[in-house]
């Protein structure tokens, strides 16, 4: 026992971290998925999507959505980046051991930490493009989609790439399930709705075009 | 595959001899039937070079002392057979342990400081008595218990983690298997809470990051994976303070 241990005991900080980490990145890809989805609904209509973002306006589900989820997201940021090195040696560590290991699921790591900086960053950008031009209707998002479609695929595919692996390394390291379904499972996921946005940007676009 | 000549490019470098800096250095060879690293190694030292450093002991994937980095991966020297190789071959140290030289490194340090750090000791506070009958253990825990005792210490799950890499102080997968193996065990009377002390930190079970190096690369075929989740559940339930059930310890 040392003596800094023994003052400090039972300190369960690290166990709070892992579980804020764990439930704000399911929370985060729920919402993902689910945003996703409401998206797509473009497909239908565009009837069908003015109708769904009209539904949320109105029952207030926008206004405490958005901030909700911003500030989830923050907070994953944060803990999520604690396990970021944040020496250089150690970046160096990381990246020389990755490189030589070439084991896939070290890799990826690598590029979550990447994709999460990017959606930091992309993520701002677009929730300010969206609230500075509310309400979000078919046409208005087919205008942004027109000028910005290279914007919104980078984002589209950084967060895709982010949530599905997040989720299967979360099942992972809690071992719910084994590791090679989830793998499997999270990949197809993450393909429809990769399918799903990219559908919904093209015909946005088209859409935009008409304008 | 028949006739290969192989070729092998060695880190050398003796931290004893500081001015020399590290380098790597080719050796050829004629590739035999059923050749391990291991052979091919011991035939390299016999007949080109003398000074070449590495360990062995059991040459029979028992004793661990044989783990080096076999073109990128960490792997056992007596285990790999050169035919499921390239002809090139290179060859690099374990990482996060010691090196003595070469390819050698000390392993045994780091895991005497982990078994010293897990307690890896039946905790009890009966006292041994040689006359009596052994106690019993139900066989599926007898098993589980097996299963983790047959990690035999080689540091191919440590050296191949990005974690133990950058945090000097992380137990690992190893040491993480370990504390799994006592919890297991009905003989061993630390509490939950102790358990948590052990390992409910970033040092032990919230450190790993879940990259599955580990699980991927060790030799025994350890059930890493299902054992570092086992252990981040049970310890994440102690930490929350969700009672198990009566009468079953831990498992
Ligand atoms: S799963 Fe955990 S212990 Fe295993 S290599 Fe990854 S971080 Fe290390
Ligand atoms: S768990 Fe496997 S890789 Fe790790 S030390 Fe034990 S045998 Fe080697
Ligand atoms: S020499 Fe013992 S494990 Fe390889």
């Amino acid at each position: 026992m040392l003596l800094q241990k023994t003052l400090s005991k039972s300190n369960k900080t690290d166990l709070y971290l892992d579980l804020v980490e764990l439930t704000s990145g399911l929370l985060l890809v729920g919402f993902l998925w689910t945003h996703m989805l409401f998206v797509a609904t473009i497909l239908i209509s565009q009837d069908t999507f003015n109708k769904l973002s009209e539904f949320l306006d109105t029952y207030y589900l926008s206004y405490i959505g958005i901030p909700f989820i911003i500030v989830i997201a923050l907070f994953h940021f944060v803990i999520a980046g604690r396990r970021i090195p944040t020496r250089i040696q150690e970046q160096r560590i990381v990246w020389r051991h990755a490189k030589m290991l070439r084991h896939t699921d070290t890799w990826t790591w690598v590029f979550q930490t990447i994709t999460g900086m990017a959606i930091l960053v992309l993520g701002g950008i677009h929730v300010w493009m969206i609230t500075t031009g509310w309400p979000i209707r078919a046409i208005n998002s087919a205008e942004r989609m027109e000028s910005f479609w290279w914007f919104y695929l980078v984002l589209l595919i950084v967060g895709e790439y982010h949530a599905g692996f997040g989720i299967y390394r979360q099942f992972v390291k809690w071992g719910w399930f084994p590791r090679k379904p989830i793998g499997y499972i999270s990949k197809v996921i993450t393909a429809i709705i990769l399918v799903l946005g990219l559908a919904a940007m093209v015909v946005f676009v088209q859409l935009g075009g008409t304008l | 595959m028949a006739d290969r000549e192989l070729t092998f490019e060695i880190f050398r470098y003796n931290p004893q001899k500081p001015e020399t800096k590290p380098y790597l250095q080719t050796y050829k060879l004629k590739e035999t039937t059923g050749m391990t690293v291991f052979v091919a190694l011991n035939m390299i030292r016999e007949e080109q070079d003398p000074s070449l450093m590495f360990d062995f002991v059991c040459r029979a994937a028992i004793c661990g002392s044989c783990a080096m980095i076999i073109n990128g991966r960490p792997r056992l020297a007596c285990k790999t057979l050169t035919k499921t190789l390239p002809a090139k071959i290179k060859l690099f140290p374990l990482p996060v342990f010691k090196l003595i030289g070469d390819l050698s490194v000390d392993t045994g340090t780091w895991f005497r400081h982990l078994s010293l750090k897990t307690e890896s000791w039946i905790h009890t506070s009966k006292t041994f008595d040689p006359k009596a009958q052994e106690e019993r253990m139900d066989n599926k825990t007898a098993l589980e218990i097996y299963e983790a005792e047959r990690c035999i210490e080689c540091g191919c799950c440590i050296a191949g983690c990005a974690t133990a890499n950058i945090r000097e102080d992380f137990l690992g997968a190893a040491g993480i298997n370990r504390v799994a193996r006592f919890m297991v065990d009905p003989r061993d009377e630390r509490t939950p809470e102790q358990y948590f002390e052990v390992v409910g930190s970033e040092e032990g079970a919230f450190g790993c990051m879940g990259l599955m190096a580990c699980d991927d690369n060790c030799p025994m075929e350890l059930p890493l994976q299902m054992q570092l989740a086992f252990v981040r559940r049970k310890i994440a339930k102690i930490g929350l303070g969700v009672k198990e059930k009566k009468g079953v310890k831990l498992a």
